[in-house]
């Protein structure tokens, strides 16, 4: 015990770790807020930077980068309605309506204040719960990855903006548009045309760059002429009862958050688009409607995706397999580092774990100290005449999705979508669901067809599944129960308007 | 820090002594034709920084992905070919013209070096029925119906469970998914019940206890994973018409590159594969270290080439017949 207290204690010593994390989240920020760089990007560009580093270094530096690109994709999603990572989708349905308002220093410094708060939960699940929660994320089998997918499908219904069927033609589209390439269980070209380029598929992150950062800059060249709303930077810091009011959602988020980072595949994204879905549909009485500005709506997402850190490393730590895309690079950054991710790290390099332990905490109080003192600096982002950030966005958005694979292949799909998210926009059709459907339509796709396989094409054995094991019939309930709570009759009962 | 600044001493001071060499004048790119994190770019990213010092100039590499690899190769193939762009590949390509993926394979490129191999093993939970390899065949002999782990098409499991169940006349109920790292998660959650994976993905695992190993698909034992048994103990002489057989990672060159170019990159290549912290690395990873260059790298090659295309195809998984490349049925040599 005194033994690993002293392996905790290692990186609040050691100034140079301690610089590292500070420096990583300062970059991370950056490189999260600047729609096109992900965190995913920043850390494997850090392997080979860090390749003859000692490896608590190179692992403060990783930690620092994932912690503050998780945080800096809130920002511009609520200054500038563009999402810096997929998992600010949600932040920016409520934040931007926030940001008009002129409350986007209140809205960051909420953002901020929660995010340490579920940063912490996340640290404590894995510092004292992980092997549990690891063997638990496993019993999770392809059904119950399906019947996620289909919880989240269900989403359509709160970001699909105003009309249903506008909504869920958005969303279909986008799940068409995921199956394009090589069919992942049978290699079988689907909507290829013969070219090797749409054999590679087309990524949801050069789709959610064109969706909402190009067509959102066009929409607004619309406006360009109209004035920037002023913003109040006063309070930034929420006071004790603001706090105390979104408590009980950021612990619930933030728990739910940490569960689906550590489930092995799902990451911070889809835990920010569950929790929004979640918050959406147990408020009672928002003071601000959703979609208007209501703050549950930025706790939820915010507080679930910085939860999904910690529970990233959950079964990484424990099993040696990946939470998300970031901690499967991190994997790998240990292999190149001479370590053995693998059950057997906690038992041969304890004091790995206990080191991970206390860098995210370090790098969770950065990110709190650093989110504060940015927070004027960002607000006047807003501010800048929209003739001239616009083009920037644009040029940002060019520079990002080549970035992703080095491919102009990408910059052409991602200037297609966004002129068709503006015309989308146009006419009503929210651009959200699109990429909700591009996010899900392959876990969707396959884990169904796995399900099937498991069941060998037979059909009572697939719907027996759904009832027979306490995991599916959970989930199962849980779906038909969103659909029960949104029915005439239930509401009626329940009393809500 | 301090290590940084001497690194960068030290890469500089190499760099200005070759300059004035021919080959390497600037830095060369090197394409990776899996994604980050994954066992190719680890063997890459391991061996390219030792590569480099031996060069005198920094290999520059960037992931490259899509269509397994073939966007990859592709690049490379209409890439100039001066030496200064080199594809960083797995076995992958050598099914491209049986799947009807891509015309453009190794048949395009030289070998400059093959890395590591990754050699197949079958694991299975831990609390299994079947705890030796014949359980396994006997189960599945028997009618039982065995829900084995796989890839799509082509993968190292795919072709595996193929080559197992031609060899034993079984038939698994194959499950599919995105790589080996998801079956293996999908095992050690009871899933289902066996799967063929690379050593690379599963030594930790075996090591660690969370899985059991039945047999490693190889001639002979592997230094990691002692106690498996390979096929070839288990089934004398079955196995011998596909073996050696495994997945690899090598550095290719478009052919017709400079000769010098493809001489100076051999000799970094060797150099950083005897490197000791390469042997290190390989050992952590469970991976086979081979450093094969010229026709040997080459024969390999076309070994697995034929292995892999054949079974693929009596499997009913090709489009096209390996007759039509030229690609000849493996033989008991």
């Amino acid at each position: 015990m005194t033994q690993n207290l002293q392996y905790f204690l290692i990186p609040f010593m050691d100034w140079r770790i301690m610089l590292l994390l500070w420096g990583g989240v300062f970059a991370g920020i950056w490189v999260g807020a600047i729609p096109g760089l992900s965190g995913t990007m920043a850390v494997s560009l850090l392997i080979s930077f860090t390749f003859s580093w000692e490896i608590n270094d190179a692992l403060a530096v990783m930690c620092g980068t994932f912690v503050g690109a998780v945080y800096g994709g809130a920002i511009t999603a609520i200054l500038l309605n563009i999402p810096g990572a997929p998992a600010a989708i949600a932040t920016g349905m409520e934040g931007y309506p926030l940001a008009q308002k002129g409350e986007a220093g209140k809205a960051i410094g909420l953002c901020t204040t929660v995010s340490l708060f579920a940063g912490f939960v996340g640290v404590a699940a894995l510092a004292a719960a992980a092997p549990i929660i690891a063997r638990f994320a496993l019993k999770f089998s392809p059904r119950d990855f399906f019947l996620l997918a289909v919880m989240g499908i269900l989403l359509i219904g709160s970001i699909g903006g105003g009309d249903p069927i506008k909504g869920i033609m958005s969303g279909t589209v986008g799940i068409l548009i995921s199956m394009i390439g090589m069919d992942p269980s049978t290699g079988e070209l689907r909507y290829t045309f013969g070219s090797l380029n749409l054999m590679a598929g087309i990524s949801f992150v050069t789709a959610m760059i064109g969706l909402f950062g190009v067509s959102e800059a066009l929409t607004q060249f619309r406006t360009s002429g109209a004035k920037s709303p002023k913003q109040n930077l006063t309070k930034v810091i929420p006071d004790w009862p603001t706090f105390k009011k979104y408590l009980p959602l950021a612990v619930r988020s933030s728990l739910l958050g940490v569960f689906i980072g550590a489930l092995p595949g799902t990451g911070g994204d889809v835990a920010a688009l569950l929790a929004y879905d979640q918050a959406k549909r147990t408020t009672r009485n928002p003071e601000t409607p959703f979609g208007h500005g209501a703050y549950e709506g930025l706790v939820a997402p915010e507080t679930a995706n910085k939860g999904a850190i910690g529970g990233a490393f959950i079964p990484m730590l424990t099993l040696g397999i990946p939470g998300d895309a970031i901690t499967a690079i991190i994997i790998g950054a240990l292999f190149i580092h001479g370590l053995r991710p693998g059950p057997m790290l906690m038992i041969e390099t304890p004091h790995l774990f206990w080191m991970i332990v206390s860098m995210l905490i370090i790098a969770n109080v950065a990110l709190f100290v650093l989110g504060l003192l940015s927070v004027r600096p960002f607000a006047k982002i807003i501010e800048i005449p929209k003739s001239i950030i616009m083009p920037i966005i644009i040029i940002l958005s060019v520079i990002g999705t080549y970035a992703i694979q080095n491919s102009v292949v990408d910059v052409f799909y991602m200037t297609g979508f966004g002129v068709l998210g503006y015309f989308m926009r146009l006419y009503g059709y929210a651009t959200g669901p699109m990429v909700l459907g591009l996010i899900l339509g392959p876990m969707l796709d396959s884990n169904y067809r796995r399900t099937m396989q498991i069941a060998e094409d037979r059909l009572f054995p697939f719907v027996s599944g759904f009832f027979t094991s306490p995991l599916s019939f959970f989930l199962t309930a849980s779906i038909v129960f969103m659909l029960f709570s949104q029915t005439k009759l239930y509401r009626k009962w329940r009393g809500i308007e | 820090m301090k290590r940084v600044v001497v690194c960068l001493a030290v890469v500089s001071l190499l760099a200005a002594g070759a300059a004035s060499a021919a080959y390497p004048e600037k830095s060369p790119q090197g394409y990776v034709m899996w994604g980050a994190g994954g066992a190719l770019d680890n063997v890459s990213r391991a061996a390219t920084p030792l590569a480099s010092q031996h060069l005198g100039r920094t290999i520059v590499l960037q992931n490259r992905t899509g269509a397994t690899g073939a966007i990859a190769t592709t690049t490379v193939a209409n890439l100039p070919a001066d030496g200064y762009s080199i594809l960083f590949g797995a076995e992958n390509p050598n099914l491209y013209k049986v799947t009807g993926i891509s015309q453009i394979d190794y048949d395009q490129f030289d070998p400059v070096i093959i890395l590591m191999a990754n050699v197949g093993v079958v694991v299975a939970p831990k609390d299994s029925p079947c705890q030796t390899y014949q359980d396994l065949i006997q189960a599945a002999e028997g009618g039982k119906s065995i829900k084995m782990g796989s890839t799509g098409p082509g993968g190292l499991p795919y072709v595996a469970t193929n080559m197992i169940q031609k060899i034993h006349g079984v038939a698994f109920n194959l499950v599919q998914f995105d790589g080996e790292g998801p079956a293996l998660t999908a095992l050690m959650g009871g899933h289902i019940d066996a799967v063929a994976v690379g050593l690379l993905a599963a030594a930790n695992y075996i090591n660690g206890g969370s899985v059991k190993g039945l047999a490693v698909i190889s001639p002979e034992r592997i230094g990691g994973i002692g106690d498996v048994p390979s096929v070839k103990e288990i089934y004398p002489g079955k196995y011998d018409q596909y073996l050696p057989w495994g997945a690899f990672f090598g550095v290719f060159l478009k052919k017709g590159s400079p000769k010098e170019a493809h001489d100076a990159l051999q000799d970094a290549y060797l150099k950083a594969c005897n490197d000791p912290k390469f042997t290190e690395f390989a050992d952590t990873m469970g991976g086979v270290k081979l450093g094969l260059v010229g026709d040997a790298a080459r024969a390999y090659i076309e070994q697995n080439k034929a292995v892999s295309a054949w079974l693929l195809y009596d499997s009913g998984g090709a489009k096209f017949s390996p007759e039509e490349f030229n690609i000849p049925r493996p033989t008991v040599k």
